[in-house]
């Protein structure tokens, strides 16, 4: 059976044009781009034109492109290197109670070393205050760390108003714009971003290849130390054939984003109001309106997430769940619980993530198939207690 | 004769190369032949190395001239 994908959250199919990008680079350009002969200029060439491109899709200028494995190795960067850049000037970084573990965890890291870190609450949709912002920064707050769009509940944040209040206090603003990269505008100058992160597997690139935004002129120490490459800010040799396609799926990403947005949209549309309507006792989790163009996600009373999913991939669906089984115990997920979902609640969640290939067809498929699954799934736990 | 406007102008001061070349060829593919491209390179190996590869890839470089900020390279697209 044929598995009908609702979990672009997660990651993306790359696309054939990203493909075929990553095959011609990985046989013409497979030179080192720090060689100065013309088989490493071949590949210092190619890596230079999907800087310029990552870097377009932002308002940004090129040499602010840090390439790197990974999203999280990018906030990983951004949270240690600009702390490790001001000690002597501050200590405390601000962040949200619902971050990506790579942001959460990396403070949590950082605290352990004596770091003060203060985590905003967020309201029942998963927003957080832009004055809070403004009231917890004091004049040793270095950072404030906000992601741009929840990868679970897929609120988008303030991110312009928060830019201002941190550039107005002259406080670095990092963003993790993992979820929203390629798939929502931004502009780095307007939003006031001093670092930002992305990963090109959300966006229909390459796993094991992101970047980081460095506003020019903000100073963060480097993260893997060795050679000098990326003007010395990252070392290790240039993953030329990822970041090609990291390049090619920000040129795609960048010149469709409208049509691409629209679309993803009404199917999201479709699968919210289809779910509201034909599964009882569920809840729309995030904010109604201030969410990614893809994302869909609900608390569903009475069930548990992981079964859910399974009993949904045995019907031919690939969706994902905040919550996750630990030695046969459910955990609830922290930024459902940051929302004030009590935990019996917070273990029913579903997240139903739509891509550029989902068709109409699909979500109506899926539509069909949710209500039984869901009864299933509440009569087994029913029968467990 | 009237000296023609750059089409663009960039700054590659402390650029090294041979980044600065690759980007001087980024520029160079997103114009129409014929346009002129101005660039200011470091003086020593950068003002000698740009010119050079512009012209072994087929463009003409119609100007080399050290200023006091570095060195300006006039390169017109072939």
């Amino acid at each position: 059976m044929e598995q009908v994908y609702l979990d672009h959250a997660a990651t993306t199919p790359p696309r054939a044009e990203v493909i075929a990008a990553m095959c011609a680079s990985l046989q013409g350009q497979w030179g080192n781009p720090s060689s100065l002969y013309a088989t490493g200029i071949r590949a210092l060439e190619a890596v230079e034109r999907a800087r310029e491109r990552v870097a377009a899709v932002l308002g940004a200028r090129a040499e602010e492109i840090v390439f790197t494995a990974s999203g999280t190795e990018a906030d990983n960067h951004a949270l240690v290197g600009a702390t490790i850049a001001g000690e002597g000037r501050g200590d405390h970084i601000v962040t949200s109670a619902i971050e990506h573990h790579a942001i959460e965890h990396t403070a949590e890291f950082l605290e352990r070393r004596g770091v003060r870190v203060t985590y905003l609450p967020v309201d029942s949709t998963g927003l957080v205050d832009p004055a809070a912002v403004g009231r917890a920064i004091t004049d040793r707050t270095l950072l404030v760390s906000i992601m741009h769009a929840n990868n679970e509940v897929g609120t988008l944040q303030p991110i312009a108003e928060i830019g201002a209040i941190c550039r107005k206090r002259g406080v670095l603003f990092h963003t993790d714009a993992v979820q929203t990269f390629g798939h929502v505008p931004i502009n780095v100058t307007e939003m006031r971003i001093d670092l930002l992160s992305l990963a090109a597997h959300k966006l229909y690139g390459p796993k094991g290849v992101g970047a980081l935004f460095v506003r020019t002129g903000v100073k963060l120490e480097p993260y893997l130390h060795g050679g000098g490459q990326e003007l010395g800010r990252r070392a290790s040799t240039e993953n030329t054939p990822g970041i090609v396609g990291l390049g090619e799926a920000a040129r795609l990403a960048g010149a469709e984003m409208t049509q691409e947005s629209a679309h993803v949209s009404a199917l999201r549309d479709r699968v919210i109001s289809g779910v509201l309507a034909n599964v009882p006792e569920v809840a729309l989790t995030g904010h109604p309106t201030r969410r990614l163009p893809n994302n869909a996600s609900f608390a569903i009373r009475g069930t548990e997430g992981q079964a859910l999913v399974l009993e949904l991939d045995s019907e031919g669906f690939a969706v994902s769940s905040g919550s996750a089984c630990s030695s046969g115990s459910y955990r609830p997920s922290h930024v459902l619980l940051a929302l004030g979902l009590p935990p019996e609640a917070a273990r029913g969640s579903l997240r139903v993530s739509v891509g550029r290939d989902t068709t109409p067809e699909q979500v109506e498929r899926f539509l069909g198939v949710l209500p039984s699954v869901v009864a299933r799934v509440r009569k087994t736990l029913e029968t467990r207690t | 004769m009237t000296k023609r406007a750059p089409h663009l102008t960039i700054d590659l001061r402390g650029t090294p190369c041979p980044l600065n070349w690759v980007k001087t060829k980024l520029r160079l593919e997103g114009m129409e032949a014929g346009q002129l491209l101005e660039i200011v390179v470091d003086d020593g190996n950068p003002a000698k190395n740009v010119p050079r590869s512009a012209e072994e890839e087929g463009h003409r470089v119609v100007e080399v001239s050290p200023t006091a900020e570095g060195v300006r390279v006039v390169i017109e697209k072939g």
